[in-house]
């Protein structure tokens, strides 16, 4: 009997342990990106995406402004996937970089926005659950992951646009197209 | 010769029944679910004498598309098909959930979808079906007309009290509707997957499993060279796409990390550098739909789908060594 007791009791150790990590999370992180995602989601609401759209058109054209600003603004402002949509106003030849660069920022970006994310946070919140129980604000974490996801999306765009004309150039499509402009 | 057929949910799914009603214009099943064509895909195409294809590595017009078959554990995957009006056929047992959970209704998607839960269709279904398309291009024309009277309505002058308080209403909708969808991404993304986390860390931690991570996978998340590794592999272009579906996989490996980082295991200025090397693979499953919801041409996500993914397995390394050298100074 006493075994059967010390069994039940372990096994229900296993499942408390994991409530008080429930309760951690709940009381410790839903409230602050409750109120910060209403914020932001009232405020592009109030913007209206029709303002952002012109701004980000004009932005594609210059490749620092390609793989940073435009992916960065369609992120906070639509959202992961919709982000994605944003793709119709990028050149053709730059829409896989342009791809790239925005969904390697779906996660540097939840540190700061949560909202643009909501099912993928995560990444980011696992590990700054670890930060934080060492006693460091969080705060640095989250904008340092900001801005090297920033670099980061750039680079990623510039490789993955000359990696996919060289494979374009080698499937020797691009004389094709063009004589069929011509 | 085309059949039409009747796909059923299964024991654990949601939405459908969908008919398929296959016509020489519109009769491929596209299978998006990384790794070749899914079996349910080649099924179906041959009950209703369609085609199959593997739509991470050739792209269909989108008026070619019967159905798309999907395996998306309920992110994003799920929700972008129906949004574009587009059959969705999900083989994982997943109901609406995800940012576009609110395009997922049951005349477009269906899951849990099995072998057994396809049947042939009879006459009626398919009269029934193609008058519900019949149906909702009526409700639009209605909802159009809608606006019209709306939009005549609100060029009507009107006097500054009410335009005022006009103002003011809408602003206070927008704050309303802005509470509303958070919480809604809380209930049916953030607290779900809390409680799943939460039962594995419980387990790890109270089980000991705990301690035998520690010893074998910290060192190699506490060390540069460690870092750099799990980023190549997560970035192997056949691993990459295998890792990507809902970041699932890097959300655990995070919250795994960022326990160890808590117990010391890792020392804390790590954080920044393993944030990049366990996300090498983000997206890499998700490019063709990502390419076509930019609208991109078949070619260009023909040959943009190996572009990123030998790029990151450049620029995945690339990143935890940038992330390495901007945390000097933090913590």
């Amino acid at each position: 009997m006493e075994t059967v007791a010390a069994l039940a009791n372990g096994f229900m150790a296993l499942f408390k342990a994991g409530g008080e990590t429930f309760t951690a999370f709940v009381t410790g992180i839903i409230p602050l990106i409750i109120v910060l995602m209403t914020a932001v989601n009232s405020l592009i609401k109030l913007i209206g995406e029709e303002r952002f759209y012109k701004l980000a058109k004009k932005a594609t054209r210059y490749t620092l402004t390609r793989y940073t600003v435009v992916p960065v603004l369609a992120i906070i402002f639509m959202g992961s996937p919709m982000c994605f949509t944003f793709g119709q106003f990028v050149e053709e030849k730059y829409k896989p970089a342009f791809y790239d660069a925005a969904v390697s920022f779906v996660h540097p970006v939840t540190g700061l926005f949560p909202h643009a994310n909501g099912s993928e946070l995560f990444v980011y919140m696992g590990i700054a659950a670890g930060v934080q129980a060492m006693g460091y604000e969080l705060g640095e974490l989250a904008v340092r992951y900001f801005l090297v996801g920033l670099v980061v999306i750039l680079l990623r765009g510039i490789i993955t646009e000359k990696i996919y004309l060289y494979l374009r150039a080698r499937d020797g499509r691009q004389e094709t197209k063009e004589a069929g402009h011509v | 010769m085309y059949k039409s057929i009747i796909v059923r949910r299964g024991s654990g799914g949601w939405g459908g029944p969908l008919t398929l009603i296959p016509t020489a214009e519109k009769h491929k099943i596209v299978s998006i679910t990384g790794g070749g064509i899914h079996p349910l895909a080649l099924k179906i195409a041959d009950m209703c004498g369609g085609e199959a294809i593997d739509g991470f590595s050739s792209a269909v017009p989108e008026a070619e598309i019967l159905a798309v078959v999907i395996d998306c554990g309920g992110t994003a995957r799920c929700g972008v098909y129906p949004k574009k009006k587009i059959l969705t056929i999900n083989v994982l047992p997943v109901g609406q959930s995800g940012a576009l959970a609110k395009f997922m209704t049951p005349d477009l998607y269906v899951s849990d979808v099995k072998e057994t839960t396809l049947d042939y269709a009879d006459e009626s279904s398919v009269q029934a079906a193609l008058l519900q398309q019949e149906d909702v291009d009526a409700v639009h024309k209605r909802k159009d007309l809608k606006r019209k009277i709306d939009a005549a309505r609100a060029s009507q002058k009107r006097n500054i009290v009410t335009r005022i308080g006009i103002t003011i209403g809408q602003v206070v909708n927008k704050f309303y509707a802005a509470g509303r969808e958070t919480i809604d991404v809380t209930i049916k993304n953030i607290l779900p997957f809390m409680a799943f986390v939460s039962m594995i860390l419980g387990i790890i931690n109270a089980s000991g499993i705990g301690n035998f991570i520690a010893e074998t996978i910290s060192p190699a998340a506490g060390s540069l060279p460690g870092l750099l590794v799990i980023s190549f592999v997560c970035a192997i272009p056949f691993i990459s796409p295998i890792l990507g579906p809902g970041a699932v996989i890097a959300q655990v490996v995070g919250t795994l990390v960022g326990a160890e980082i808590a117990l010391g295991h890792i020392p804390v200025q790590y954080a920044l550098p393993a944030l990049f090397a366990i996300d090498a693979q983000v997206g890499a499953d998700f490019v063709p739909v990502g390419l076509s919801l930019g609208e991109a041409e078949p070619e260009t996500v023909e040959l943009g789908v190996p572009a990123v993914l030998y790029s990151r397995v450049l620029t995945g390394p690339l990143a935890v060594l940038i992330a390495y050298a901007a945390s000097i100074g933090m913590y």
